[in-house]
C-alpha cells in the first residue's frame, strides 16, 4: 500500500545511516595492525630457543664423547704400561734364568758334554730373543734406544758367555761379566722406569684434555645461560608489549562501542525529531493549503451560475483529487508522527494503532491498558509507541498471524509492555533483524530491556521493561 | 432574529479564512471571534461567551480536546463543533466526552459546517457522515472478532426511539414532553438501553447511535 511505503524508506535509510560509522571503524584495522607484533617476531623467538636447546645437546654430546675417549686412551696407556712391565719382568727373569744355569755350567765342567743343557740354554736364548722382539708398544725413539742398547748389551754379554763355553774364560772377563750383568739391570730399570714416565705423561695429557673440557663445557653452558636469558628478556618484552597492545584494544574497542551506543542514540533521537517537524511541515503547509484550496473549490463550485455543468463536472475531479491528496499526506504525517500521541495521549494512540492494523491488515489486533499514567515524558511514550508499531509491522509483514494482543502497565517502578501474536513465529537466535535491534536500542537507552520469544509455530511474545525516572508521575 | 455567535478556533490561518468564508455565507451566524491555539480559545470564550466554538483538535499548548472541556465546564450554554482530520474512535469518544455537540472531519468542513453549527445550536448532534461508517466498519470488526451479536436487535422499538432522542442530546424531560411519558419512565428506558448495550454514559451511547446510522 502506498500507506506504508514512506515508513519503509525512511527506516532503511536510518539503517544505513546507523550502519554507517561501523565502516569507518572497520577502514581503520590494518593501520593499527602495524602496530601489532610482526609474525616475523614470533619466530624468531621460536627459533633462538630451538638453537638454544641444540647447543645444550650439542655441547652435552661432545662432552660425553670426549669423556669416553679419554677413558679409552687411559685404559690404553695402562694396558700398555702392564704389557710392558710383565714383558720386561719375563725378559729380566729369562736372563737371570740363563745367566744362572750358564754359570752353573760354567762352574760344572762335565756338564759341557752335555747335550741337554746347551739345548737348554738354546732355549732360553731363543725365548730371550723372541722376548725381545715381541716387546710391545709402538717403539718411540726414546723406548726403541733404549731397547736396542739394552738389546746390544745383551748381545754382548750372550756373545761373551757363548766364548766362554769353548775356551775358559780370562780372568778380566768375569769381571766384565759382572758389569754386564749390573748394566743388563739397569738397562731394564731404565725401561722401566721410562714406561712409568709414559704412564706419568699419558696421565698428564689426559688431565690436560679433561681441562681443556672443562673449559669447553664451561664456555658452552655459559654462552646457553646467555642466550637463555637473552630469550627470556625478549619473550617478556614481547608478552608485555601483547598486554598492552590488547589491552588499548579493549580500551578502544569499549569506547568505540560506547560512541556507537552514543551516536546510535542519537540517531533514535534526531530520527523522531526529523520525523516530527516532517510531519509538522507537511501537516501545516502541504496539507492546510489542501485544506484552504478545497474550501475555495467548494465555493467557487456553489457559487457558479446554473448552466455551468461542465466546470462544475471538472471542478468536482479537483475537489475529490486534492481530498485523496490530503488523504495521503494526512496518512504520512500521521505514520512519521501520531498526532495522537499529542493530542489524546499514549494509551488512546495505541488504541488508534490497533484499529489502524486491524483495518489495513488481515490481523485483528486488541489493545488492553492498566494504570498508564497521561502525563509520561514524550520520549517514554514514543518509545512505547514505536516498540508497539515495529511488533505489530512484523507480525503483520512476517507472521501471518490472526490475532495479536497489546498489554501496556504501569507498575509503580515503570511500564510494562507486551505484544504477542498468533502467527508462525520464528527462532530468535538465528533471525534477529534489524527491527529488533531497532526496539532494543529504543528500550536499552531508556534503561529498560527487552526479550522477544518465539519459536516455529508458536507464535512471537515481546516483552519490554521501561523503569520510569522518579520525578515522572506515576499516578493512574 | 438573533444571529448565532461564532467563535473560531484553529491554528491555521488559511484554516480560519476558510472556514470565515463558509460561515459567512449563512445570514444567521456571524463569526464573533478568532482563536490560533486552545488557551487563546478558551480565553475568548469566557469573554466573548458566544453560541457555538468551531474548534480544531490538533492545536499546539492546548489541544482542542482540552479546550473544549474546559468552554463546556465554564459555560455551559456554549456548544462546540470539532474540526478533525480523524474519524478514529478513540477521537470521537473524546470529543463526546469533553463535551462535544458535533463532530465534522475537515475533509467534509466546507460541506457541512453549516449544519453541524445548525444542529448544535439547536443542541442537536451532528457527526460527518464519513465518522459514522469508520465507527461502524470498526464496530462489526469487533464483533466478529469477538463473536458477540449484534445487541441492537435485543431493543425494543420504544428503547430504539429513546435511544436516537438522547444520542440527539435531548434531555430526559424534552424526551418525556416529546412522547407523552412520565419523565421517570424515560430515565428507566435510558437505563435499559444502556444496560442491553452494556454503556457507560452519553458519550458512549452517542458513539453507538453514530456507529449505528441512527443520527448524523
Amino acid at each position: 500500500m502506498v500507506r506504508r511505503a514512506p515508513e519503509r524508506d525512511n527506516k532503511g535509510s536510518f539503517w544505513a545511516a546507523l550502519a554507517m560509522p561501523m565502516a569507518p571503524e572497520k577502514s581503520n584495522l590494518p593501520a593499527e595492525d602495524a602496530e601489532w607484533p610482526s609474525p616475523r617476531l614470533r619466530w624468531v623467538l621460536l627459533g633462538t630457543f630451538l638453537a638454544l636447546l641444540a647447543l645444550i645437546f650439542i655441547s652435552g654430546a661432545a662432552a660425553t664423547r670426549t669423556l669416553r675417549e679419554m677413558h679409552r686412551q687411559e685404559q690404553d696407556a695402562r694396558r700398555a704400561l702392564a704389557e710392558r712391565a710383565q714383558t720386561l719382568s719375563k725378559l729380566y727373569v729369562s736372563i737371570e734364568i740363563y745367566n744362572l744355569d750358564i754359570g752353573r755350567y760354567l762352574g760344572y765342567p762335565p756338564a759341557k758334554a752335555d747335550p741337554a743343557v746347551r739345548q737348554q740354554l738354546d732355549r732360553l736364548t731363543t725365548e730371550i730373543e723372541s722376548q725381545l722382539d715381541g716387546y710391545p708398544g709402538d717403539r718411540k725413539p726414546e723406548e726403541a734406544r733404549l731397547l736396542k742398547s739394552f738389546q746390544e748389551l745383551y748381545r754382548r754379554h750372550l756373545a761373551l758367555y757363548e766364548s766362554a763355553l769353548d775356551a775358559p774364560l780370562p780372568p778380566q772377563a768375569r769381571g766384565e761379566i759382572l758389569t754386564m750383568r749390573a748394566q743388563l739391570v739397569d738397562g731394564s730399570g731404565q725401561l722401566n722406569a721410562w714406561n712409568g714416565q709414559q704412564l706419568h705423561s699419558s696421565d698428564e695429557a689426559l688431565l690436560a684434555q679433561f681441562s681443556r673440557l672443562q673449559a669447553s663445557l664451561t664456555g658452552s653452558l655459559s654462552i646457553a645461560l646467555g642466550a637463555g636469558l637473552l630469550l627470556v628478556f625478549a619473550s617478556m618484552a614481547y608478552i608485555l608489549r601483547l598486554e598492552r597492545q590488547t589491552r588499548n584494544r579493549y580500551r578502544e574497542l569499549a569506547q568505540s562501542r560506547h560512541e556507537l551506543e552514543r551516536l546510535s542514540s542519537r540517531l533514535v533521537d534526531a530520527q523522531e525529531e526529523e520525523r516530527r517537524s516532517i510531519s509538522r511541515e507537511l501537516h501545516d503547509e502541504v496539507g492546510q493549503s489542501l485544506g484552504a484550496l478545497l474550501v475555495d473549490l467548494g465555493r467557487l463550485s456553489t457559487n457558479l451560475p446554473a448552466d455551468t455543468s461542465e466546470i462544475r463536472e471538472r471542478i468536482g475531479r479537483m475537489k475529490s483529487l486534492a481530498e485523496r491528496t490530503v488523504a495521503t499526506v494526512r496518512d504520512i504525517a500521521l505514520l512519521l508522527r501520531p498526532s495522537m500521541l499529542d493530542d489524546l495521549g499514549l494509551v488512546a494512540a495505541l488504541e488508534w494503532q490497533g484499529r489502524e492494523v486491524s483495518r489495513r491488515s488481515q490481523m485483528e489486533v486488541a489493545v488492553e491498558s492498566a494504570n498508564v499514567s497521561d502525563d509520561l515524558p514524550d520520549e517514554y511514550k514514543i518509545c512505547v509507541y514505536r516498540l508497539v508499531q515495529e511488533a505489530l509491522n512484523n507480525a503483520v509483514r512476517h507472521s501471518r498471524a490472526r490475532t495479536a494482543k497489546v498489554r501496556v502497565a504501569g507498575s509503580a517502578g515503570g511500564i510494562e509492555i507486551e505484544v504477542n501474536d498468533d502467527g508462525q513465529g520464528f527462532d530468535p537466535q538465528r533471525a534477529r533483524g534489524l527491527g529488533i535491534l531497532g526496539m532494543e536500542e529504543r528500550v536499552k537507552r531508556l534503561g529498560g530491556s527487552l526479550a522477544v520469544k518465539s519459536a516455529p509455530g508458536q507464535g512471537t511474545v515481546v516483552k519490554a521493561e521501561l523503569p520510569l525516572p522518579v520525578t515522572a508521575g506515576t499516578s493512574a | 432574529m438573533r444571529q448565532t455567535r461564532v467563535l473560531l478556533a484553529d491554528d491555521h490561518t488559511l484554516i480560519r479564512a476558510g472556514l470565515r468564508l463558509v460561515i459567512d455565507r449563512e445570514p444567521e451566524f456571524t463569526v464573533v471571534g478568532e482563536a490560533a491555539d486552545g488557551r487563546q480559545a478558551v480565553a475568548l470564550a469566557e469573554s466573548l461567551k458566544p453560541d457555538i466554538v468551531v474548534m480544531d483538535v490538533g492545536m499546539p499548548g492546548l489541544n482542542g480536546i482540552e479546550a473544549c472541556r474546559q468552554i463546556r465546564e465554564n459555560l455551559p450554554d456554549t456548544q462546540v463543533v470539532m474540526l478533525s482530520m480523524h474519524s478514529d474512535e478513540g477521537y470521537v469518544l473524546r470529543a463526546l466526552k469533553a463535551g462535544a455537540r458535533a463532530y465534522l472531519l475537515k475533509d467534509s468542513a466546507e460541506a457541512d459546517l453549516a449544519r453541524a453549527i445548525r444542529a448544535a445550536s439547536e443542541g442537536k448532534s451532528f457527526f460527518s457522515p464519513a465518522v459514522g461508517k469508520v465507527l461502524l466498519e470498526d464496530y462489526m470488526r469487533t464483533l466478529q472478532r469477538t463473536g458477540g451479536e449484534d445487541s441492537y436487535e435485543l431493543l425494543s422499538p420504544r428503547e430504539r426511539e429513546i435511544l436516537q432522542l438522547v444520542a440527539e442530546g435531548k434531555s430526559s424531560k424534552e424526551i418525556a414532553g416529546l412522547l407523552n411519558l412520565s419523565a421517570h419512565t424515560v430515565e428507566t428506558h435510558r437505563a435499559r438501553v444502556m444496560q442491553k448495550l452494556n454503556l457507560h454514559g452519553i458519550p458512549e451511547l452517542t458513539l453507538y447511535a453514530v456507529r449505528k446510522g441512527i443520527i448524523s
